[in-house]
């Protein structure tokens, strides 16, 4: 990477994105008993995927994104192939089969495959951007999201869908869809629902009742609610402390280093923790989008919006979750949660952001 | 560039500022807004308030003497924090424990929440042994102690002690205003039931901080329990254990089932010894009693449980001819010298004495002293079922006499009054002779006979009866002392009660109980037996006493049910008593004795 490159970096997404990393790494420290005798290695793991998928994002940048266009259909049949792999061979975990074993790492390909899908997808629509006019325009689009996307739901990983439906809504907004015709597909979609219910597993199902009324299983699904909000709200203006969380230092808050991360950022950094962590975000989606409007070529522009609506959607139902205004999906807090597949899936998806960016500037010049 | 989509770009940075907003928002509402709330939640989750017992106050008798003890008991639970119980585990404790599998299965089957699962109690130390060296045979079985009761002399005193056992839903709901909460002790009979608030001290606790497994972490706070206080009784634990025994000696002897007793100091009301039979053990019940020994107390016909000395009614049978001579002799009726012929069949209702005995020319100190039933019809037929009322309730009969026992009954008094209400029928003169001699409508508690015979003993004064004397805190701090309560005297001349003192002192000279005392009984008496005829069964047998005749510093009274003749069954057991109290069966007296006429 040479001097003029490093000039022309977002020193603005990169300050966020590392800001959150670093926030990440304390929090996962403190969630897993760091300070005790008994505390995990989650953290030394999380901080060095951490600066292996740094590295690879600086490397990638001396590539230009632009290349990426030309694999997009190849990337696609590889994310089919990788989604029905989980299928055949995968393992289970909380009931859903999502992950692979390769050597010491068990990887979720599903993590992956949304980056490929905004690739494939940015792909797909850049010739036809303010052609999605007619329901024949859009329905190739529908069949190519929807195709991994009923893979991703089999799994079952009602989460990563949804987020599929995130990245497809956010891309087709993007490429100047009809907005009546896109209604009217979200009509078609809405009463369809009732219909999608009978494929919903009974967790899956229990978990919307849940979001309802969390009192429903209080003991059970609703737990995890009931005890995050508990960790949230008590946490008040300025925290319980680092270390001092009472909910999750006793560990009444479970998968409090993974999906409820946030409820540990509440409790014991307070609402002032909590603000400073969604400004971040702000500042990350914000600058997401800038990136999206300055980009150089309608590819990079799709592709920008295609990662912002991706990690928006993270933050919004993570995040809502935690706070009882979601349902619980299994959705990772970007760049927060434990969890390596997620973590490289996210720093490479900063990568390309920051890729788009540079590549505009140097057209100015 | 691309101007067409530029307001969709703003359009999408717009929705990521609603999204943070949003998210913000709800933040500072649960936060900040109701903040207050989820602290509160937050430390409900994470503390519990663990009680530590107060140590329950114990008994001492009159002399200092340790009655009822706690001490340490050890008993192994099941404790499922983080996993089930194995169920080889469960196996390994019923064969080393000897508890049926069925039963830990069906508790562990019942449990919710952190608390311990007992499996048994008192277990012994070799079992402990074996537990604790072998734990990773036991996984999840812990070994806890608790303080629990120990009544020392096992069924001795049981019914004036009670026994205490774990608070029932029913009575919690009655009393929780009284601080009362869910798994307390509390005393459930006798006095660990009256002086229930006195004996179990305050409860102190910690604050302990637990993780999501119950575990505690950390103290948090600690309030020190208070100790109940301990009680000091008026009965002599020497005494009583004679006493019981004599009672129990008669029984197997004339195979008789149930019996009371009571002992008292006449002149101040003190409680000296006070038994009822068959008994029990208040110890079967410090852990929850067993359903079989629950049975075996529930379906003994003469009701072990039940305190005959103060709840058993029975008619007073000739020892109420102590009320009847005199209130004849008050009301002038009769003259202490005026002689009545026995002719052996009363004209009225055609009765006589029990088997058919003719005794002749009578005045009042030999009908009293040879018990004589024709003389006493012609009194009652004199007085009339009125005045006989008035000095049986003058007596302190048909009421409660106010001993701090629990349940005891009022027995009942002849008037026309009692007829009228529950019988709905007129009163006739036989019924008068009926109740003059202790039988028809006429009923007391052995408790209530000793109380007629203590007022004459005792010159007319009718003292309360007690069996506490005082309260100390465990400093040994007096907290409350009881002294003798004067709760009426006998509105007669003194005369009266000197002529009825002389008919009851030659009982044992020369009367119905001279056969059982003999001539050489060291300390002079006064007594009077009694047969209560009973329609259920063989008659009831009386005995009632005091002595030393001069300066009296005890009363007795026996009965034994379906005993026969009281003279034959009561008296004895009176005799022993007395032999006890006066330190004529070699031990220390516990009512000192006049010099005279030894040997």
């Amino acid at each position: 990477m040479n001097k003029r490159l490093l000039r022309r970096l977002d020193f603005t997404l990169i300050f966020a994105a590392a800001a959150i990393i670093l926030m990440s790494l304390v929090v996962i420290g403190s969630a897993t008993h760091i300070n005790t005798a008994s505390g995990g290695s989650f953290v030394q793991r999380q901080g060095i995927f951490a600066i292996l998928n740094i590295a690879l994002a600086v490397f990638l940048m001396n590539f230009d994104y632009k290349m990426l266009q030309r694999y997009g259909m190849r990337l696609y049949w590889i994310n089919l192939a990788l989604l029905l792999a989980v299928m055949l061979f995968g393992h289970s975990a909380l009931g859903a089969q999502r992950w692979i074993q390769i050597g010491p790492v068990s990887v979720q390909p599903s993590e992956f495959s949304k980056v490929i899908m905004i690739i494939s997808l940015a792909a797909l629509l850049e010739d036809r951007v303010g052609k999605l006019n007619t329901l024949q325009d859009l329905l190739p689009i529908v069949g190519f999201v929807g195709l991994p996307f009923l893979l991703v739901l089999k799994q079952p990983d009602l989460g990563t869908s949804l987020v599929f439906i995130a990245i497809f809504l956010g891309m087709v907004f993007a490429a100047g869809v009809n907005l009546k015709l896109l209604g009217a597909f979200f009509g078609v979609g809405l009463l369809a629902s009732p219909l999608l219910w009978h494929f919903l597993k009974d967790y899956q199902k229990m978990r919307i009742l849940v979001f309802l009324d969390p009192n429903v299983d209080p003991l059970g699904s609703g737990y995890h609610i009931i005890q995050s909000e508990i960790a949230i709200g008590s946490g008040q203006l300025f925290g319980k402390g680092l270390f001092e969380g009472t909910q999750s230092q006793l560990d009444f808050l479970p998968e409090n280093h993974t999906d409820f991360i946030f409820a540990v950022v509440g409790e014991e950094l307070g609402f002032v923790g909590a603000a400073v962590l969604l400004v971040l975000y702000l500042v990350l989606l914000w600058r997401g989008v800038r990136i999206a409007q300055d980009a150089s070529d309608t590819f990079g522009m799709l592709l920008a919006v295609g990662i912002t609506s991706m990690l928006a959607f993270h933050v919004l139902v993570n995040i809502g979750m935690t706070m009882g205004i979601m349902p619980v999906t299994g959705i990772p807090l970007p760049l927060m949660s434990y969890g390596v597949s997620a973590l490289s899936t996210n720093i490479i998806a900063i990568a390309i952001l920051l890729n788009i960016y540079v590549k505009k500037q140097r057209l100015l010049f | 560039m691309m101007n067409e989509f530029e307001t969709r770009l703003k359009v999408l940075g717009g929705l990521m500022v609603v999204i943070i907003a949003l998210l913000i928002a709800r933040a500072g509402y649960l936060q900040v807004y109701r903040g207050d709330e989820y602290v509160r939640r937050s430390d409900g989750n994470r503390t519990r308030l663990v009680p530590t017992v107060a140590s329950r106050g114990t008994f001492f008798d009159r002399n200092g003497q340790s009655i009822v003890e706690n001490r340490p008991s050890f008993v192994v639970s099941l404790l499922p924090l983080t996993a089930p119980i194995q169920p080889e585990v469960i196996t390994r404790l019923s064969v080393l424990l000897q508890v049926p599998r069925e039963e830990i299965e069906a508790k562990v089957k019942a449990h919710t929440g952190y608390e311990p699962i007992r499996v048994k109690n008192d277990v012994g130390p070799e079992l402990l042994t074996v537990i604790e060296e072998q734990s990773e045979l036991y996984p999840g079985v812990i070994i806890e102690v608790q303080a629990v009761r120990d009544y020392l002399y096992k069924t001795q005193g049981a019914h004036i002690l009670g026994y205490v056992s774990e608070i029932s839903e029913a009575e919690l709901e009655r009393r929780k205003d009284e601080g009362y909460k869910t798994g307390d002790i509390i005393g459930q009979f006798g006095l660990e039931r009256v002086y229930d608030q006195e004996l179990r001290g305050v409860n102190g606790g910690e604050l302990v901080e637990v993780d999501v497994t119950g575990k505690p972490v950390q103290i948090l706070g600690q309030k020190e329990p208070v100790s109940g206080h301990d009680l000091y009784l008026t009965i002599d634990w020497r005494l009583q254990a004679a006493t019981e025994k004599a009672v129990d000696d008669q029984l197997a002897l004339i195979g008789a089932k149930a019996a009371a007793a009571v002992v008292m100091n006449p002149q101040t009301g003190e409680v000296l010894a006070l038994v009822s039979r068959p008994a029990f053990d208040p110890n079967l019940f410090v852990h929850g009693i067993s359903e079989k020994n629950w049975q075996a107390i529930n379906e003994n016909p003469y009701d072990p449980l039940d305190n005959k000395a103060t709840t058993g009614e029975y008619p007073p049978g000739s020892t109420f001819k102590i009320v009847t001579g005199t209130a004849a002799l008050s009301e002038e009726v009769v003259t202490p010298t005026e002689q009545i012929l026995d002719t052996g069949v009363y004209w009225l209702g055609e009765k006589g004495n029990a088997g058919g005995e003719v005794l002749g020319w009578l005045d009042f100190t030999s009908a009293l002293a040879h018990s004589d039933n024709y003389y006493f019809y012609e009194m009652g037929y004199r007085l009339g079922v009125d005045r006989l009322e008035k000095y049986a309730r003058m007596f302190g009969l048909g009421e409660k006499t106010g001993i701090n026992l629990p349940y005891e009954s009022e027995g009942l008094v002849p008037s026309r009054a009692y007829k009228e209400k529950y019988l709905e029928d007129e009163w006739y003169d036989s019924e008068t002779l009926d109740a003059a001699i202790g039988q028809g409508f006429n009923l007391v508690t052995p408790l209530q006979a000793a109380m007629v015979m203590g007022e004459i003993a005792a010159n007319g004064q009718r003292f309360q009866p007690y069996l506490v004397s005082k309260i100390v805190d465990t400093e040994g701090n007096l907290v409350k002392a009881y002294t003798p309560k004067l709760l009426s005297a006998l509105e007669v001349p003194d005369n009266v009660i000197r002529l009825v003192q002389q008919g009851l002192r030659d009982v044992t000279k020369e009367g119905t109980a001279a056969g059982v005392f003999g001539t050489n009984f060291p300390v002079d008496i006064a007594g009077k037996t009694g047969t209560a005829e009973n329609s259920q069964g063989a008659d009831h047998g009386w005995f009632v006493a005091y002595g030393p005749y001069s300066n009296p510093g005890i009363v007795v009274a026996v009965i034994v049910e379906n005993g026969g003749f009281g003279s034959q069954s009561a008296v004895p057991i009176g005799k022993r008593i007395l032999e006890a109290a006066f330190g004529l069966d070699g031990s220390v007296p516990v009512v000192s004795v006049p010099q005279k006429k030894q040997g």
